[in-house]
């Protein structure tokens, strides 16, 4: 168990730049430690976010597909959705948390394209529900990098 | 020096001595870094009291976009003789006898840099003036007069929007390794609301852009850099790129670090004769955040799957598809504060 995982990943990258960096034969090496730094960089961010991440992703979508299902009129959508909503993230780790949203968010997809074209006033709400979701989806997944 | 290095130099040496001057050495091999398409190189080339710099780029085994190597090296011939800055076409060498791998040869432009982040602050408008004028002057081009007809695919004023769309969402359906909800909202988007035809067809760059170009010190523009993704298209698609957001990250009020964005219109409208119509030209802006959502898609899913473990494959499938998606959301989220320029 490594707690502080990202400030030791954020310790490495650093190394990189401050000892490693300087010694590098040419341009080329020094260039791609310096964006090896940055990936290590990005990959402590993820290592310190990802599950709140994806268990306060989880929970907003299954809401949203929840709200969305009886509204479709495909009826192969209902039972994806439905079948989705049965199960759960097989565990908190990053990978089953990731297969669990992959599979949501495939289901919203489809739900976005079932709505956003649709005047009713469920469906003006739930198109404003789902891209008030994706804003949130994209700045949670933002990294912090400084180019 | 290395063993890349050496086969590099010797092979380097027996192409340029069957076809620019008997007896040619090799000298100063620098492994260009950045390009994520091709593996680039400089290298001086000397027969007797002769010498010239030169670049040769050579094809990647995997790449970061899959394009034919010759369709790149026409579209420089072509901007090259129509008097744009443009690297001076040397050779195009599809035999892997020399270098194991084709390749092609331009004229080395020396003492410039592409760098955004050493833009001399005081050229920076300089800069700006020339970078849109001379998009507008491709812009102009009639290009049926650059006879690229055996390597572009035809396209027309009706059909290019929809079918650069075509090609970008299926690159971004193919290649995507989890789902990308905001892109596939905006491919449904830009199908929904295609642009009127295009005012004229034009030789598109395809990745014009702040870093794609050579400047000098004096902040004079020399040469225009990458036509790996040129195309015959809306001319207004190269005008978009030019100004997505993702170049102007860190000042996002000024198109490609250099200009206000009306600015860089203005000038590109003077430059190209053309008007830019609004609805179309939104349309292309939300079109190039696509199609870099699929460029950096296509990086991550080749980071993962193949042996090219380059790190900038990585960096620019991971942080690029993030900073795309967040302009995405932006543009088209009914709940946007819309903190990038819209025309």
């Amino acid at each position: 168990m490594i707690p502080k995982g990202s400030g030791g990943i954020a310790h490495i990258a650093g190394r990189i730049v401050q000892d490693l960096m300087p010694r590098a034969g040419d341009v080329y090496m020094a260039t791609d430690l310096i964006y090896l730094s940055l990936l290590l960089g990005m990959v402590a961010e993820d290592y310190d976010r990802a599950t709140d991440v994806l268990v306060t992703e989880e929970r907003e979508l299954v809401a949203i597909l929840g709200k969305a299902s009886a509204h479709m009129k495909d009826e192969g959508l209902r039972k994806r959705i439905a079948a989705a909503l049965e199960k759960k993230p097989a565990s908190l780790r990053v990978s089953d948390l990731t297969a669990r949203s992959d599979t949501l968010l495939r289901l919203l997809i489809e739900v976005h394209e079932a709505v956003e074209t649709n005047d009713a006033a469920w469906a003006r709400e739930l198109d404003g529900e789902i891209w008030r979701f994706l804003e949130k989806h994209a700045s949670l997944r933002a990294y912090e990098v400084p180019v | 020096m290395d063993i890349r290095q050496e086969q590099l130099q010797a092979g380097l040496a027996r192409f340029l001595g069957a076809k620019w001057r008997p007896g040619t050495t090799v000298m100063d091999l620098v492994h260009i870094p950045g390009g994520a398409s091709r593996e680039t190189w400089r290298f001086m080339a000397a027969a007797g009291d002769e010498s010239l710099g030169m670049v040769v780029r050579i094809d990647p085994e995997t790449s970061l976009i899959d394009t034919d190597r010759r369709t790149e090296y026409r579209a420089i011939e072509a901007a090259y003789h129509s008097g744009l800055p443009a690297p001076e076409p040397l050779y195009l060498e599809q035999d892997v006898q020399w270098l194991g791998r084709p390749f092609s040869i331009t004229a080395e432009i020396p003492g410039c840099q592409s760098s955004p982040d050493a833009f001399p602050s005081q050229h920076r408008q300089a800069i700006g003036e020339q970078k849109w004028t001379w998009l507008g002057k491709l812009a102009a081009l009639d290009p049926k007069t650059l006879h690229l007809d055996d390597v572009m695919p035809a396209a027309t004023v009706e059909t290019c929007a929809s079918e650069q769309l075509a090609y970008w969402a299926k690159v971004i359906v193919d290649d995507e390794l989890h789902p990308n909800p905001i892109a596939h909202a905006a491919i449904r988007w830009l199908k929904r609301n295609l642009p009127p035809p295009a005012q004229k067809l034009s030789l598109v760059h395809g990745d014009y852009r702040t870093g794609n170009f050579l400047y000098s010190p004096a902040g004079k523009i020399e040469a225009i850099l990458d036509w790996e993704m040129a195309h015959i298209g809306d001319p207004l698609e190269d005008l978009a790129w030019s100004m997505d957001p993702l170049w102007c990250w860190k000042e996002p009020q000024r198109a490609g670090l250099l200009l206000p964005h009306a600015e860089a219109i203005r000038i590109w409208e003077q430059a190209s004769g053309l008007r830019v119509d609004k609805h179309a030209f939104r349309w292309w802006q939300v079109f190039a955040a696509v199609k870099g959502i699929g460029i950096w898609i296509s990086s991550s899913e080749e980071f993962e799957t193949s042996a090219n473990k380059k790190p900038i494959l990585a960096i620019a499938g991971w942080l690029m598809t993030d900073r795309e998606q967040r302009i995405l959301a932006d543009y088209l989220s009914p709940h946007s504060a819309h903190r990038f320029v819209r025309p």
